[in-house]
């Protein structure tokens, strides 16, 4: 990996070291590397030992905020490493009282963005064995080719249109800002939907919703998905059937979508966790659109004071199910 | 009989193929490849290593209506829904996913009562193999024996040879496919066959590991091994050797339909009961039951892993947690060792 991540990684390491092996708290989430390069998975680390395996590099793209309430019940105190997102992430789940904010130390990393396997072996022309990066530029080395790409390029989806890199809330940046970002393509997709007659939307959705599994791993992975207890799995009155119908899988998606309006911090993950690539993000960004354009601009989990306006009543909100 | 196919004609013999019945064939949506039903226009992938979902679902559907029930009067009047007869191919499977259907054959149709719905899918498909060239870094099938260049169990094996697809019928079936394909097919010599090609190895304790788990129950690595589990069922999916499912109810007091659907050991509900009580009470207990089940009670009720090696959790896992992972967790030196 990149020499600024090497070196990186060792920062973090020494600056979470001291909290956690004097007690100030009891777990940290990280991230340590899986079997290739390419995989950084959650890393939950209780003593010096593990902390030796806490990696930081362009694959941490798993949001960790996601695993503090769980763990909330077992630790008095739990350190976080947060991206941009994670950030935000966090802050939702305060704001959504599943997370008490005194209980948390998150330690802020600025992100330059998450790489994504697959463009890698797309770029490599095959499985990559040794991803090397400098100045915004990936080596991919493999198979006896060699290829050069530029960063942007290898991006995650849910990286592309990140607008805040920089952690929005933490209790200690631990690297330097990267900067906020412009992402002037951020509604595109839903905008090309938009121009979609209805019908044509439906046999749109109908075809990316008819690889759905149901495994729900959109649901779990979310930071606004923090029901104790999702519709789904209500079975008086069952809400949902099992089946691996349209219209069942339709309500599931459109339902989610609908409760995290608002809410929805636009981390992606929803997006990157699904097994069968559903483009779930431009369900999410077509609500953020249209509650922007209803109540005004809003992005959630920037201000954790500010609530999301389907939480909150403003005499002049717009009120167009009850006006003729 | 080995005959062969360039791959340009390879449109006209899905067309021919699929006349007779269903032609499965692995099919991008998306990112993802599924095996699907051949429509026109529809694209084989036949050169992705491997399917993102694993063509159990050709045999075991994500859901399947057994029966139908209507009122009338004081009775209850039941009809079994009809489970497709015909015959399907089911075409591009790799050496793995025929090991897992030979696995779920064992608990299918092994063992009594056998099992109808599945029964009838299965005798009914045409197997045909595709050798695989080149494994993933992800593919460690080759610790559980297998030959990713041969498939035994297929009915035809397929390969390439450049632009060319060589296929060997080894059954009957397999001969009726060719008669089928007619002109389209030439004779062919058997070319070079293709060698195995190595597999990932991950250094995988695997001998008399079913042995060592029995006394790993309640060993701490659990602990560690389940934290990151988002507790979502898409390993249980995506996996060819699962097979657990619910049944379940569709309707009205009057009339509604009985089905099965996949059903997953990682959510909650698996194994609640009525009354309340649920004995996998935490995601830790449900991630143990379901690598313990593929690397301990498969392995006791059937002598065989329910592993294949197919890399599907290695690739798929939102948050990488995988079988790999647990066998190195679990399989290896004992905690005292440690």
């Amino acid at each position: 990996m990149a020499e600024h991540h090497i070196s990186a990684a060792a920062k973090i390491r020494a600056a979470v070291a001291q909290d956690l092996l004097s007690g100030r708290i009891s777990l940290l989430l990280g991230w340590e590397k899986g079997h290739f390069q390419w995989q950084s998975r959650p890393l939950f680390a209780r003593d010096g030992a593990d902390l030796e395996r806490l990696a930081w590099d362009s694959f941490c793209a798993v949001n960790l905020s996601r695993y503090l309430p769980e763990e909330l019940k077992e630790n008095e105190k739990v350190g976080v490493l947060v991206k941009g997102c994670d950030s935000r992430a966090l802050n939702r789940l305060v704001q959504d009282r599943a997370v008490p904010r005194e209980r948390v130390v998150a330690y802020g990393l600025p992100c330059p963005g998450m790489l994504d396997a697959g463009r890698l072996v797309e770029a490599a022309g095959g499985w990559p064995d040794e991803i090397a990066e400098a100045n915004g530029r990936v080596v991919l080395k493999g198979g006896g080719r060699e290829s050069e790409v530029h960063r942007d390029s290898l991006l995650l989806d849910k990286c592309r249109h990140c607008l805040y890199p920089d952690p929005v809330a933490c209790d200690q940046l631990l690297l330097a800002p990267v900067g906020n970002r412009e992402a002037p393509d951020r509604f595109k997709a839903v905008e090309e939907r938009e121009q979609l007659s209805a019908g044509e939307r439906y046999a749109y959705w109908e075809k990316e919703l008819q690889r759905c599994l149901r495994c729900y791993a959109c649901r779990q992975i979310c930071p606004a998905c923090s029901c104790r207890e999702c519709f789904v799995e209500q079975e008086q009155p069952r809400w949902l059937g099992k089946a691996y119908d349209a219209s069942e899988t339709f309500l599931f998606h459109l339902i989610r979508a609908y409760h995290v309006a608002g809410r929805c911090i636009d981390c992606g993950e929803c997006e990157r966790s699904c097994p069968v690539g559903i483009p779930l993000q431009e369900l999410n960004r077509k609500l953020i659109k249209d509650l922007n354009a209803l109540y005004g601009p809003y992005e959630a989990g920037l201000d954790p004071e500010r609530e999301p306006p389907l939480l909150t009543y403003a005499p002049n909100d717009p009120a167009a199910f009850t006006e003729k | 009989m080995i005959k062969s196919i360039n791959k340009a004609g390879l449109d006209r013999l899905w067309e021919r193929l699929a006349a007779a019945g269903p032609l499965y064939l692995p099919v991008k949506e998306g990112p993802a490849v599924l095996f699907r039903p051949w429509a026109e226009g529809a694209a084989a992938a036949l050169d992705v290593t491997q399917a993102t979902v694993s063509p159990k679902e050709i045999f075991f559907p994500r859901d399947e209506t057994y029966l139908k029930f209507r009122r009338e009067g004081e009775k209850l009047a039941l009809a079994e829904s009809g489970t497709p007869a015909g015959p399907a191919i089911a075409f591009g499977l790799r050496s793995c996913d025929l090991r897992a259907v030979e696995l779920l054959d064992l608990v299918f149709r092994g063992q009594e009562p056998a099992d109808a719905l599945y029964g009838r899918r299965r005798e009914n498909t045409m197997l045909v193999a595709l050798a695989c060239g080149q494994p993933d870094p992800s593919c460690f099938c080759g610790a559980f024996g297998i030959n990713p260049a041969d498939a035994p169990g297929a009915d035809v094996m397929a390969w390439w040879d450049g632009d060319v697809l060589v296929m060997e019928a080894r059954t009957a079936r397999g001969e009726a496919l060719f008669a089928a394909a007619g002109e389209l097919l030439q004779e062919s010599a058997a070319g070079s066959k293709p060698l195995a090609p190595a597999t990932a190895e991950f250094g995988l304790p695997l001998e008399d590991l079913p042995e060592r788990l029995k006394s790993r129950f309640y060993d701490p690595a659990w602990d560690r091994l389940y934290r990151g589990c988002l507790a979502c069922g898409g390993c249980t999916y995506f996996c060819p050797t699962c097979h657990c499912f619910d049944v379940q109810d569709y309707g009205s007091q009057e009339r509604g339909e009985r089905f099965r659907c996949w059903d997953s050991c990682m959510f909650g509900r698996f194994t609640l009961m009525a009354g309340g009580h649920n004995p996998r009470p935490t995601q830790k207990e449900r991630v143990r039951n379901r690598f313990l089940h593929k690397l301990q009670y498969f392995p006791e009720n059937f002598g065989r892993f329910a592993c294949v090696g197919c890399g599907r959790c290695l690739r798929s896992c939102p948050v990488n947690l995988d079988i790999v992972q647990a066998i190195r967790a679990l399989g290896g030196e004992t905690v005292e060792q440690r």
